[in-house]
């Protein structure tokens, strides 16, 4: 689904993830970008569920659309480096392939596209890039287990009343980008500008694309961080962009802060990042954007707001305690 | 001295990054498979000091490869973390602690799994 909606409109939690997470729809994949658009994955079987839930709580003059039969392809380790993302958009061009959502974790590049694509975007992939595990794209298909399986297999483990999450790891002092972007340029000028940005020795820890719904055009937004010996290449990263995208105008905020959690099958559960935002909402956090996929939420704060909500955090989830604050002093969503 | 070489096998890409990161951090040098056959062709590949393996993982499980690496003379004696998810019974999953007690690991450590626990884990086997 591709959910857009007027400026200031959207209460992403109660409008969007509160009723998905009381019905136990477990979001796949989900994208937010402040005051505007999220890309929602579900599994296929909940899909129109999903779609009448959060068309019930739309607000006036917001829009939405389903697509059936889309796919999640991931790969990884990115190692945060714009030229492998850059590759991969690449590899997404030469399969010809409509994007529909692309987000980043930690570690993993996750796009979602059309089913009947996925042995095409396999394919290049096997052309632009070595992976130990498998020999092949048949290979890789023939590994493949049923879907089932994969949810038997972690179903029953995850019923604790307080989330337990492996980490909660915030990174300060990040730039954060965003444009509009067409989508004919999503793919071969983007891909182009990350290889050139890979050279200036820049990583990306995070990044979302977003359709808008007319199918015309890309929203971005990715965040850069630098090491500390290098100067300011904000200019530098405008001169490249635009160099590749020539009709794209990029905002630039810094400096931000992304917050990482990661947790057990973060993907396989339901009402974790309704429990997320609920926290953020109570310390008044104010959300730039945001990236659920694999097992992580990915999050980009302001940075005057990063002690705020890495303590509501460590207060409604439970971390490990070398990297926790106190313990956690309420239940959180309840399945 | 050369690093110590820790190899961590396990189908979350999060999470061995997280874990690559802490253990770098503390001076370790780290290798990184994404699942049991991969995991099993990385210790062919390069012999580890320590071999941190998730339990649950596609093509071949955690307890699997432990076994096998056990039941070989030339891998036997590679020390095994093994992390685990899994509860005492849980009756939807095909695994289970009395399986996981049976393959001679080092040491068990539950997911999530704690930052400071699996360094004292790894740094007890070295």
């Amino acid at each position: 689904m591709v959910s857009s909606s007027p400026l200031g409109a959207n209460c992403l939690s109660a409008d969007i993830c509160a009723p998905l997470a009381h019905k136990k729809i477990n979001l796949t994949f989900f994208t937010h970008l402040s005051g505007d658009r999220q890309v929602i994955c579900t599994a296929s079987e909940m899909g129109e569920a999903a779609f009448t839930q959060v068309k019930s709580r739309a607000a006036p003059g917001s829009e939405l659309h389903l697509q059936r039969g889309t796919a999640v392809i991931a790969v990884y380790p990115h190692d945060k480096r714009p030229e492998i993302l850059g590759t991969f958009i690449r590899s997404l061009a030469q399969a010809r392939v409509i994007l529909h959502g692309l987000a980043y974790s930690p570690s993993a590049i996750t796009v979602v596209l059309s089913s009947r694509r996925v042995k095409a975007v396999v394919q290049q992939l096997f052309e632009h890039f070595y992976f130990p595990a498998f020999a092949s794209p048949e290979e890789f298909f023939g590994a493949q287990p049923p879907p089932a399986e994969l949810v038997q297999q972690v179903v029953a483990t995850y019923q604790e009343k307080v989330i337990k999450v492996y980490w909660i790891l915030p990174q300060p002092d990040l730039d954060l980008w965003g444009a509009k972007v067409s989508s004919t340029a999503i793919l071969e000028g983007f891909a182009n500008a990350l290889i050139d940005l890979g050279e200036l020795g820049l990583k990306i820890p995070f990044l979302v694309a977003s359709p808008g719904l007319g199918g015309k055009d890309f929203l971005l937004s990715f965040s850069t961080s630098k090491a500390a010996s290098q100067g300011d290449q904000g200019p530098e990263v405008r001169r490249i962009l635009q160099a590749h995208l020539p009709d794209i105008r990029p905002m630039r905020l810094a400096p931000v802060a992304g917050i990482f959690l990661h947790g057990p099958h973060f993907g396989d559960r339901y009402g974790v990042v309704y429990t997320f935002l609920q926290a953020l909402g109570r310390a008044r956090v104010s959300l730039l954007a945001l990236s659920c996929t694999v097992s992580s939420i990915s999050a980009v704060l302001k940075q005057q707001e990063l002690k705020a909500a890495m303590r509501i955090l460590e207060e409604t989830f439970e971390a490990p305690r070398s990297m926790a604050g106190p313990r956690p002093r309420k239940p959180t969503f309840v399945p | 001295m050369s690093a110590k070489y820790v190899l961590i096998v396990d189908d979350d890409p999060d999470l061995v990054e997280t874990v690559s990161m802490i253990l770098e951090s503390k001076g370790y040098e780290v290798g990184k498979a994404y699942d049991g056959i991969e995991g099993e062709a990385a210790v062919k590949k390069r012999r580890p000091d320590v071999l941190v393996l998730d339990v649950m993982m596609p093509r071949k499980n955690g307890y699997q490869l432990c076994k096998e690496l056990k039941a070989d003379q030339a891998t036997k004696s590679i020390p095994v973390v093994l992390l685990t998810a899994v509860g005492e019974a849980v009756p939807t999953t095909t695994y289970s602690h009395a399986e996981g007690m049976a393959v001679e690991a080092e040491d068990f450590i539950p997911k999530p799994v704690d930052a400071a626990t699996l360094v004292e884990a790894v740094e007890r086997l070295l």
